[in-house]
């Protein structure tokens, strides 16, 4: 090393002692090239080796193949794919607690629609979703299908497809879950049986199991607030999921009502399972054995007590809320932590309750708050009872009746008509050629013909409006006809009058 | 030094270049061929979940940052839950099972036995729920440390989907040493919250396509591999094995056992009798306090003698059970049967789960010569 130092002249800054100029980079390089150039041929080999390893490897096994494959794409393919199939889900159940403002905290609600032949109700349910004002991304949907004898699995997918078919993405529903489940009912599902109360025990003690399995299937660790809604709602407020939610209660209802024809009052409750406990109720179900069922609404078990049906005022304050103990199933909003620490639809006999009404006592044993809204109403469909249907059909009856009778008076008076000369159409004639011959003689007194002839026109609409009181009458409608004989009244007011104004 | 490589390598014998080759084929041949082969099987024939979470018992899809505005509509999905089947034979069915723990302290041989289970485990989900607090932290450092190390390791071992869920913590307890949990009036409390927390767990994780629930408390940290397939095969709506606790005797020296869950009995008249005389309607009866003594029969004491080859798989009608480890059909808790955080006909959590499915028409079953271990604290 020192040689070479020499010969390079450098010996003074040798001598300086510094090692960076000991090199000697001209008599250096010719020689490392070679070994430069050699160590690149091993390299060469080297690698040349490790491919025809790698060649025959592969030619001798090629089940594994693919497995070599996935390991030379590394991070690239298979294992990207891998890492992107998440299997761990963590969730903190303090965050979906339910608040006051859920549309603005982005609080999931769940909603439950258990369905039985329900096709004809679909449409009619579709169309108040898509009127929902709570976002309705931050909605999931599920319907549990059971016992359906109709279209209504096909309808209901035929529908959703439609619903989410919107194009922004706010108008689309979250996850929508359809569970398919029959239960073996034995009870019908038309109103005389569904509401005849030896069938009602049974029969709700089965719609609480399939509304169970519907929450159970289908609530997640997301939601803030379960939402049940029955298919057979004619009108509720768009509104409807901020109003209940706006008062920050654990279980909440509105009250139900449903209109009715004007020959049985215009309007009845219909949800007779919202209601407040009264001792005469606690005492009866202490005397009941341990499978029976209180079912409110009917004359067999007299409970009094105040229900929240009874108490609406269609004038009084839609926020008033009043403590209950049982609840009617047509439209609950209740917390998600309520179900979620195990409150359900009782399938069995709970404090000589089922089903909803169950489902308000048990929330209550659980202390949580459980109100309804009794002046803030949704109208249920109505369905025509067997007695309804059966007055109605006398009805027709006598309906048909009069058509008849009328249509034979009709047939008379037109007979008579026909038989004897019209002369209107002289008399017409008649008086046109008057008129022309007055207006020749006398064209500078018009005012009163004209007046004449305004009272006739008068008169005659008068009977054509009388005609259509007959229809009215014919019809069974009063009111129409009441309201047609005070036209007839006013008009024959207003032609007094004219005759007194000039 | 150059020239010292240099010359070493010109000397390279070509029979040095040919063990190269050996190895190089050898160490390949090692890396490919590592005893699970299924590290590298394809994955896309894993069955996923359309949603994120429908259902919950399947791996999803993660959602890339900044795509979710753009994400098609959910699609709907539909579930034919008349086709789900709880059989003797689930493994045969494809039948999935739920595994629910809430869990306080994470104890490692639980996680160890976990997966010892031979039930295969993609058609295994696991739900766990844990409370907030410093204990719940730790706890929930623990299980998701293990679960990590399970999830990206072989596909075999690897679970179906895991939910982990944090509550905020409702008992007043503040300790949960042994003695103080207890204590008989801190019971009530306890057991409630105990209740509150269960059901959270079940009725968030249980999906549509979920066939059976095995409720195993994190303590357990010993059970037959079979477990699953085990406790099915009786084909029962409810069915408890017996939980014993392993000790060393000190008297003679010896690893012995003592049962531990005192929660699965059949009911006696005298605690019937009990119920109606002296307890107000909120009053719970519970087993093995001094306090009430009840005269139930104890599953604990069914044991037969192990000295005379007894059966394993016989079975006793039960009207309380334990929830150390408990397997249920799910179509028990899709009908109602929770565990109720209330007196219900003075029974509490599992023993007045099992109370409620009888009233529910289903009726309760243990094994008492088929034993479960709890941790030993």
């Amino acid at each position: 090393m020192h040689r070479t130092g020499y010969s390079n002249g450098n010996v003074e800054y040798n001598l300086g002692g510094s090692g960076a100029y000991n090199f000697s980079q001209h008599k250096f390089q010719p020689r490392s090239q070679p070994a430069l150039r050699r160590r690149r041929n091993l390299i060469i080999r080297l690698s040349l080796i490790i491919i025809g390893c790698f060649a025959i490897f592969l030619f001798f096994s090629p089940s594994l193949r693919a497995g070599i494959l996935g390991v030379l794409s590394l991070g690239l393919f298979t294992a990207s794919e891998d890492s992107q199939l998440e299997t761990v889900r963590y969730y903190d159940l303090s965050h979906v607690q339910g608040t006051a403002r859920g549309w603005d905290r982005e609080e999931r609600i769940l909603l439950c629609a258990p369905l039985r032949d329900a096709a004809p109700h679909l449409p009619m349910f579709f169309s108040h979703l898509k009127n929902l004002t709570y976002p309705h991304n931050l909605i999931d949907l599920a319907f549990l299908v059971g016992d359906s004898k109709d279209k209504t699995l096909p309808l209901l997918h035929e529908l959703l497809e439609d619903l989410q078919a919107g194009e922004s993405p706010k108008e689309r529903y979250g996850e929508i879950s359809i569970m398919e489940k029959d239960f073996g009912q034995i009870v019908n599902q038309d109103v005389e049986s569904r509401h005849g109360f030896a069938a009602q025990a049974g029969r709700r003690k089965s719609m609480a199991r399939s509304r169970n399995w519907l929450l159970s299937a289908a609530l997640r660790p997301t939601h803030s607030w379960v939402y049940w809604r029955d298919v057979d709602v004619e009108t509720a407020p768009f509104t409807i999921l901020e109003d209940l939610m706006r008062h920050n209660k654990d279980v909440i209802v509105p009250n139900v009502w449903r209109p009715l024809p004007d020959w049985l009052g215009g309007e009845q409750p219909y949800d007779l399972n919202s209601w407040q406990e009264s001792e005469t109720a606690l005492a009866l179900a202490d005397t009941l054995p341990e499978d029976s069922v209180i079912v409110e609404g009917y004359a067999e078990y007299a409970t009094w007590r105040p229900h929240l049906a009874y108490l609406r005022d269609p004038y009084g304050d839609p926020d008033m809320e009043m403590e209950l103990d049982g609840v009617g199933g047509v439209s609950i909003l209740a917390k998600a932590k309520v179900f979620r620490s195990g409150v359900h639809f009782p399938a069995f006999s709970f404090e000589k309750h089922a089903e909803t009404e169950g489902f308000g006592k048990m929330a209550k044993r659980m202390k949580f708050s459980v109100v309804g809204l009794p002046h803030y109403t949704i109208w249920h469909l109505y369905e025509p009872s067997v007695d309804d249907i059966r007055h109605m059909e006398e009805m027709e009856k006598e309906r048909k009746e009069k058509e008849a009778k009328e249509k034979a008076e009709k047939d008379r008076m037109d007979k008579i008509k026909s038989q004897f000369d019209n002369p209107a159409g002289q008399w017409d004639k008649d008086k046109s050629d008057i008129r022309e011959i007055a207006k020749k003689a006398e064209g500078n007194e018009p005012t009163g013909e004209k007046h004449k002839k305004e009272h006739v026109d008068k008169v005659a609409a008068a009977a054509g409006k009388d005609k259509t009181g007959v229809k009215g009458k014919i019809g069974g409608n009063k009111v129409e006809e009441a309201k047609i004989v005070q036209d007839i009244e006013e008009v024959a007011g207003e032609e007094e009058g004219d005759q007194i104004a000039p | 030094m150059p020239i010292h490589s240099s010359r070493s390598l010109r000397r390279t014998n070509p029979i040095t270049l040919i063990l190269l080759a050996i190895l190089t084929f050898g160490f390949l041949y090692f890396i490919f061929s590592s005893p699970d082969g299924t590290t590298t099987t394809p994955v896309s024939g894993i069955k996923q979940a359309a949603n994120a979470l429908s259902p919950p018992s399947l791996p999803f899809k993660k959602v890339k940052k900044g795509q979710e505005g753009q994400q098609l509509a959910p699609p709907v999905v539909h579930y034919h839950m008349n086709n789900l089947t709880t059989s003797s034979n689930p493994i045969a069915n494809q039948e999935t099972v739920l595994i629910l723990t809430p869990l306080a302290r994470f104890y490692q041989e639980y996680w160890d036995n976990l997966l010892k289970l031979t039930y295969p485990h993609e058609l295994i989900s696991l739900g766990f729920i844990l409370p907030k607090g410093k204990e719940g932290n730790a706890a929930t450092a623990a299980l998701q440390e293990q679960v990590q190390k399970t999830q990206k390791g072989p596909l075999k071992k690897r679970f179906a989907s895991i939910t982990i869920l944090r509550q905020d913590t409702e008992s007043p307890l503040s300790s949960q040493d042994e003695h103080e949990r207890h204590k008989l009036e801190n019971q009530k409390i306890r057991r409630a919250a105990m209740s509150k927390a269960r059901n959270s767990l079940l009725f968030t994780t249980m999906g549509p396509t979920t066939s059976w629930v095995l409720w195993l408390d994190s303590d357990i940290t010993e059970t037959p591999p079979s477990l699953v397939q085990d406790l099915a095969s009786h084909n029962k709506p409810i069915i408890v094995p017996n939980c014993y606790q392993r000790y060393f005797n000190k008297d003679n020296n010896k690893w012995e056992t003592r049962p531990y869950d005192y929660n699965s009995w059949q009911d006696s008249p005298t605690a019937q009798q009990l119920a109606k005389d002296k307890l107000g309607p909120d009053d719970i009866l519970m087993e093995g306090y001094a306090e009430l003594p009840t005269y139930r029969s104890l599953m604990a004491y069914m044991v037969d003698d192990p000295q005379s080859n007894p059966d394993v798989g016989k079975e006793v009608l039960l009207d309380g059970v334990g929830g150390t480890a408990l397997m249920v059909k799910a179509e028990v808790h899709r009908d109602g049967a929770m565990f109720p955080p209330f007196a219900f006909y003075h029974l509490i959590e599992t023993e007045g789960f099992a109370k409620m499915a009888k009233r529910l028409d289903w009726q309760s079953y243990g094994l008492p010569n088929y034993f479960v271990y709890h941790y030993n604290e």
